[in-house]
Parts: structure tokens; C-alpha cells; sequence
């Protein structure tokens, strides 16, 4: 077996050439294969106009505001398409920093440093009518099922959803549009960029060594998650004004499509509603968004026993500031998120199978658990080409001992992996505190050589995972052992 | 499986949507559908960036409110024929004037130049429109720089195919002063005749004057 953690410099700087020029010939290659095609995404083919006037400073999917009317109107400016269809795909390579703290660093850090196709998309939709348009986007998993030979089977699934229908009303004294949305992913209908379905935007590839990558660390995100189907309406007045409000429920019968692929669905009682508000003001070069938005699920864990239900209420302040001036594009978010857990009446009060370490019982587990979460982000493009960005993020909560997932094992009064304890611990994804906090940072630099490719380097730091700075799971692994460094190339044709 | 789970519920939507949804003429953003009257092409699509009217809040893009007709004529018909290939025109407005219609673009000409342009904020300094103001009613003398007042009018309110430049914004000024002296991409003897013009003079004015006279322009009336 391999030895990990060894540093061996020839080593090293033979595979950095042979990953470097690997990276080259498949920036070349692409190059050459988008410029002869000369293929624009779908909404560039419907309005004929550069990526840069919807996406700010061309980095998809970032809106400018031209981009939110566009969406707010329903996809549904400039002229039908022929061939309605765009398709995505993101090529990557990660590498986190200290592999050595595992037991068995090639399925705990699955795909470190190999370069991968990490996840690919094919979008449909567009405009339909003068009032109706829709995007959807159905997403590949390579690496979505682990066989029993260790090997992986990729995977379709349905991924973000919105169809709607939109009218606006011009005239000397009032700009108004409304419309309806109907999604399977709380918050995609949202034109900016600071909501839960947008911040986290670089897709997420699935191994092990992806999996403290920025895509990866606290962003603000519905507890309902994205596979369901909900009807919302909204309007925008004067520019200045936004509301949305609509109801969440399980994808079923002619709305399971908008689940597909995915399995166990996800199950909601009832309808469950979510709402959104923003101000939004446009001066200069200026736009300015500040609002609140949120919703409250009730989420079966066991769609057969009515006694399951989970219940989130996730409510958050968001603003975005962006200044567009070619060839400038400045970006600047916060949200401060926060989220209220609570459990099943019987899943509360039970105390965790782990002890102390001097053998005591721990606490039994909360009935309820708050977290809160604050991110920021600054982010910089030159003439739609050169960019780079900074991220912080802080998240915060009540330690619960049912997150703890390692600990001591009351018969052997360690913390041991062994699948035969009483207890067993799990090492590098383990929890010893109970506590969710984790802070930390990235930052990211990005090259688009033409409007439809993207590449770019990220490296993330924590300084806190797990609840704890040093020692988070148990086996000795630190937080700043999970920084990790991120490779990708983000195309779209 | 998924394909089929996809494809059916996608279909009926396509369909409902074809038909109940039938052209809305009086409130559509179709660019390709001539029977759109360009008021309403003003209202749903370029207010978008150029403002409600034609005054825009960005300096990204330039205000046509009570711009001149023929010259909004002239450009829209350079964009649709690619024969003005400035960034911002390729990156904007190549695709959304591909296909409209003479018709089409004598509306939308019609309503922006009848449209009133707001006052905005001035966006140059007091010692740049001062000395702007001279290279704009006196041109420059020593560098054969005629009045930019002798077309655009005295008070840059344009004329014909000579366009309003008062209120105009400072930063697309700059820019296109910088396009007209460094590029081609607005100036053709054959097609572009005042873009040639406008080429030969901005050739002679230097970076400072170009800025000083882009902020007494945009000054005026705000």
C-alpha cells in the first residue's frame, strides 16, 4: 500500500508536470472544439447577446440586472429557438490537504489529486410563448452509486426546475411584473444571487476528495433541500420592490417529474410555505439588494409513520451590492442565515450509545437544535476574463449529543473505529463535540478564455470543523487538515 | 425511464403553453416577431439596460431619450448589420435588433426620440466641463479640431444624423471617443460615412480632452 503523507519532491513535481500538461491539452482541446463550433448556450441563442449581459462580469450564474428582468419576465425575451437545449459539464481535480489522518485514505479521500468529469447537465427551456418560459436542468452524476467491486456507477437526475408564467405592465408612472413560478427548488425562482439555490454555484463533484471543497462548506440552504415541487408567485414594481410567496409539497403524480432520478423522495406534510422580500435599488453603476427570505418544512423522515416529522424553519437577511462598469465587475454578498431544527417527539431525550472518557452517560439528545450561519463574499472580473473572489464563512449552533458520531466506546473505553464496538467512531467525517460549527475561507482565482469556459483554482481554508479546531473526529485530524484545493474547468455550450 | 418521466409532463407543458399562450403583442419581448410594435419592443426589452424612457441609471449604457431619430435609425440598422462591431454593440445589441424589422426600427426611433430625457447627476468634475465647454463651442484651433458644436448642435442637442450628445453619459463618451480614434469598428467611408467624421476628429484630441469634453457634454441639462 502506498505510503501517504510521505513528501517526496520528484515525486511530486513529475506528477504536477503530468497533471499541468494534462490540464493544458484539455484547455487547448476545448478551446479549439468551442471556437470552431462557435456554440452559445441556450438563453445566448435566445437573445443573441454576450454572456456578460445577463451574468456579471460574464461569471455564470451570477445575475446582473439585466439578467433578473430577464429571468423575472420568464426566460421569456428575444426570439424561440430552434434547438432549445444547452448542456454543462465541469472537469475538476482536488486534493485535500493531510490524507495520512485516515484509515483508509483511498475511500476517504476517493479521486485525490486524479483529474475527473465531476458532473455534467443538460438544460432545456427558454422561451415559449410571450409569457411563458422555463429552465430545466437535468444533472449526471458520474459518481453517484458506489458498487459492490468499490467501482462507481453514474447517474440522471432532476435538478433545478422553474417554469413560469410572467407579464409586465409598462407605462409613465409604474413598471410592474408578476408572475408564477412553479419549481422543485425553494429559492430558484429568486433573481439574486445571495439565495440559498445560487450562492453555492461551482457544481460540487461527488468523491471523497471533493468533499471540503468551497462547494462543500455552510452556505445558506433550505433544510426541505431541492427535490420537491412547490407554486410560487411573485412581482417586482418599479424595480425597487420584490415579493414572492408560494407553497412547498412532495413532488407526486404529474409533478413527479420534477423528482426523477431521485430516490427516496423527498416527503412533506402538507403544504409548506415560503416567502421572500427584498428592496432593491439601481444607481449609477450601483445595484443594491437587501431583503429576507424563509420557509417552514415539515419533512417526514418516514413517509409510512406520521410521527417522523422533522420541522425547519430557515429564515435569512441577505444583501448583494454589485458595480458593473466595463470593463469592471465588482460583486459583493452577505447573508446571515439561521435554522430551526425540530425532532420527532420520540428522537428527543435519548441518550447517545458514546461516554465520556470517564465512562459517564452523555447528555441525552435536544428536542431542538438552532445554528445560525453568516457568509460573505467579494469577487472581482476584469474585462470578463480575469476574476477572483474571497469567501468567509462562520457557522455556529447548539451542540446536540445526537450529532456526536464519535466519542468513547463504553466497552473498550476508546475511540476505535472497530465496526464490532459497542460505539464505533468514524474517523475524518466524525463529530466528537456535537456541536455544527465550522469557520473558515476561500479563496478563488478564474480565468474565461471565451464566455463559455471557465477555469479556475480555489483553496479552502477552516480553522474550525465539527464544532472544534483540533481534534474534531476523534483520531487526531484538525480542521486545517481538511483545507483543500480545487481545480475546475466549467464549460457550457 | 427518466427520459420518459421527463418528457411527458415537459410535453403537456409545451403544449398547454403553445396554446393558451398566444402572441401578447401589446406586452411581448419577442424580438423576432414583426408584428410587435417597437413602442412595446421600447418598454419590455431595451428599457431593461437604457431605463424607462430611454434614461438609464447605468453609465454602461448610453441614455436615448429624446436622442435624435435618424441617428437611432442609422445605429440600429449599423448593429443589425454588424457593420458597428464596438464591444458593447456586439455583446448587447447584435442579437437583439438581428431581427427586427425597418417598421420596428422606425418605432423604436420614434418613441425614444420623443421620449424625455430625466435630469442625472453630474458625472465629471467642475475643471474638466470648464475646459471641456471650450474644446466643445471653440474646438481646438491648434490641432484643427472643429467645435464639437458645429454638428451636434450648440446646445448638443444633435441634429439629424448627428446625435444628441447633451446629458449623455460621461463614461460612454470616453468610450466611444476611444472607439471612433483607436478602432474602425464605427467608421467606414462607405457605410459608416459620420462615423469617418467622427474618426478624423477624435484622432486629434487627447486622452484629457476627451474626458473634459465627455463631462461638459453629459453636464449639460443635468
Amino acid at each position: 500500500m502506498k505510503q501517504s503523507g510521505r513528501y517526496n519532491p520528484v515525486a511530486v513535481s513529475r506528477r504536477g508536470v503530468r497533471i499541468g500538461i494534462r490540464w493544458l491539452a484539455m484547455v487547448a482541446a476545448l478551446l479549439g472544439a468551442v471556437q470552431s463550433a462557435q456554440a452559445l448556450p441556450l438563453f445566448n441563442r435566445q437573445t443573441g447577446q454576450n454572456c456578460m449581459a445577463c451574468h456579471a462580469g460574464g461569471q455564470f450564474p451570477e445575475l446582473t440586472p439585466y439578467g433578473r428582468l430577464f429571468k423575472m419576465t420568464g426566460y421569456t425575451l428575444g426570439q424561440r429557438t430552434a434547438v432549445p437545449l444547452s448542456a454543462m459539464a465541469v472537469v475538476s481535480d482536488s486534493k485535500v490537504a493531510n490524507t495520512s489522518k485516515s484509515l483508509s485514505p483511498s475511500t476517504d479521500f476517493f479521486k485525490q489529486s486524479d483529474v475527473i468529469l465531476a458532473t455534467a447537465s443538460v438544460f432545456a427551456g427558454g422561451k415559449i410563448t410571450d409569457n411563458i418560459g422555463a429552465f430545466v436542468q437535468v444533472t449526471y452524476n458520474p459518481y453517484a452509486v458506489q458498487n459492490s467491486d468499490g467501482s462507481y456507477s453514474g447517474h440522471s437526475n432532476a435538478d433545478n426546475m422553474d417554469l413560469r408564467w410572467a407579464d409586465r405592465f409598462v407605462d409613465a408612472q409604474r413598471d410592474l411584473i408578476v408572475g408564477v413560478s412553479l419549481n422543485n427548488n425553494p429559492s430558484v425562482s429568486d433573481p439574486w444571487n445571495t439565495s440559498p439555490a445560487w450562492m453555492q454555484y461551482v457544481p460540487v463533484p461527488s468523491p471523497g476528495s471533493s468533499q471540503f471543497i468551497d462547494g462543500t462548506t455552510p452556505y445558506p440552504g433550505y433544510s426541505s433541500g431541492g427535490n420537491i415541487a412547490g407554486l410560487t408567485t411573485y412581482a417586482f414594481l418599479d424595480r425597487t420592490w420584490y415579493g414572492e410567496l408560494g407553497f412547498y409539497g412532495t413532488a407526486r403524480g404529474p409533478l413527479s417529474f420534477m423528482t426523477a432520478g431521485i430516490a427516496p423522495r423527498t416527503t412533506l406534510r402538507g403544504l409548506n410555505p415560503y416567502w421572500r422580500l427584498a428592496w432593491n435599488r439601481e444607481w449609477g453603476a450601483n445595484s443594491l439588494m437587501i431583503g429576507s427570505g424563509g420557509m417552514y418544512a415539515r419533512v417526514y423522515q418516514d413517509p409510512s409513520d406520521p410521527t417522523t416529522i422533522d420541522r425547519f424553519l430557515d429564515w435569512s437577511v441577505d444583501a448583494q451590492y454589485q458595480y458593473l462598469l466595463d470593463p469592471h465587475a465588482v460583486t459583493a454578498q452577505l447573508v446571515f442565515a439561521t435554522n430551526r431544527h425540530g425532532y420527532p417527539n420520540a428522537q428527543g431525550g435519548q441518550v447517545p450509545a458514546f461516554v465520556d472518557a470517564s465512562g459517564n452517560a452523555l447528555l441525552p439528545s435536544n428536542f431542538k437544535d438552532r445554528s445560525h450561519l453568516l457568509r460573505a463574499k467579494l469577487s472581482y472580473v476584469y474585462q470578463a476574463r480575469y476574476g477572483g473572489s474571497i469567501s468567509l464563512f462562520s457557522l455556529g449552533g447548539t451542540t446536540n449529543t445526537a450529532n456526536i458520531s464519535s466519542g468513547f466506546d463504553p466497552g473498550t473505553m476508546t475511540i476505535t473505529a472497530d465496526p464490532n464496538a459497542t460505539a464505533p467512531s468514524l474517523p475524518v467525517n466524525g463529530n466528537l463535540t456535537g456541536n455544527p460549527g465550522a469557520r473558515g475561507g476561500t479563496l478563488e482565482a478564474f480565468w474565461m478564455p471565451v464566455q463559455n469556459i471557465r477555469v479556475g483554482a480555489q483553496y479552502t481554508i477552516y480553522t474550525r470543523y465539527n464544532g472544534a479546531s483540533t481534534n474534531y473526529d476523534g483520531f487526531g485530524r484538525n480542521a486545517s487538515d481538511n483545507n483543500s484545493l480545487f481545480l475546475y474547468m466549467w464549460m457550457s455550450y | 425511464m427518466i427520459r420518459t418521466r421527463f418528457l411527458a409532463p415537459l410535453t403537456a407543458f409545451a403544449l398547454v403553453s403553445a396554446v393558451t399562450g398566444c402572441a401578447n403583442l401589446e406586452r411581448s419581448r419577442d424580438v423576432s416577431n414583426p408584428a410587435v410594435p417597437g413602442a412595446v419592443l421600447a418598454q419590455q426589452v431595451c428599457a431593461n439596460c437604457h431605463g424607462a424612457g430611454g434614461s438609464a441609471a447605468s453609465p454602461n449604457f448610453p441614455n436615448l431619450a429624446s436622442q435624435t431619430g435618424p441617428y437611432l435609425v442609422s445605429q440600429l440598422k449599423y448593429f443589425r448589420s454588424h457593420d458597428r462591431s464596438d464591444p458593447p454593440g456586439y455583446e448587447y445589441m447584435w442579437g437583439l435588433t438581428r431581427s427586427l424589422t425597418d417598421s420596428q426600427i422606425d418605432g423604436l426611433a420614434a418613441y425614444f426620440s420623443a421620449s424625455p430625457l430625466g435630469r442625472q447627476p453630474v458625472e465629471g468634475e467642475a475643471g474638466q466641463i470648464a475646459a471641456g465647454k471650450r474644446v466643445f463651442e471653440q474646438g481646438v484651433a491648434a490641432n484643427d479640431v472643429p467645435a464639437c458644436a458645429s454638428c451636434h448642435g450648440s446646445g448638443g442637442l444633435g441634429n439629424s444624423i448627428f446625435p444628441r450628445l447633451a446629458g449623455q453619459h460621461m463614461d460612454y463618451l470616453v468610450k466611444q471617443l476611444q472607439v471612433f480614434q483607436r478602432t474602425e469598428q464605427r467608421s467606414n467611408p462607405t457605410t459608416m460615412p459620420t462615423g469617418e467624421i467622427m474618426k478624423n476628429v477624435a484622432h486629434k484630441l487627447d486622452e484629457r480632452q476627451i474626458v473634459e469634453v465627455a463631462a461638459y457634454a453629459q453636464s449639460i441639462g443635468n
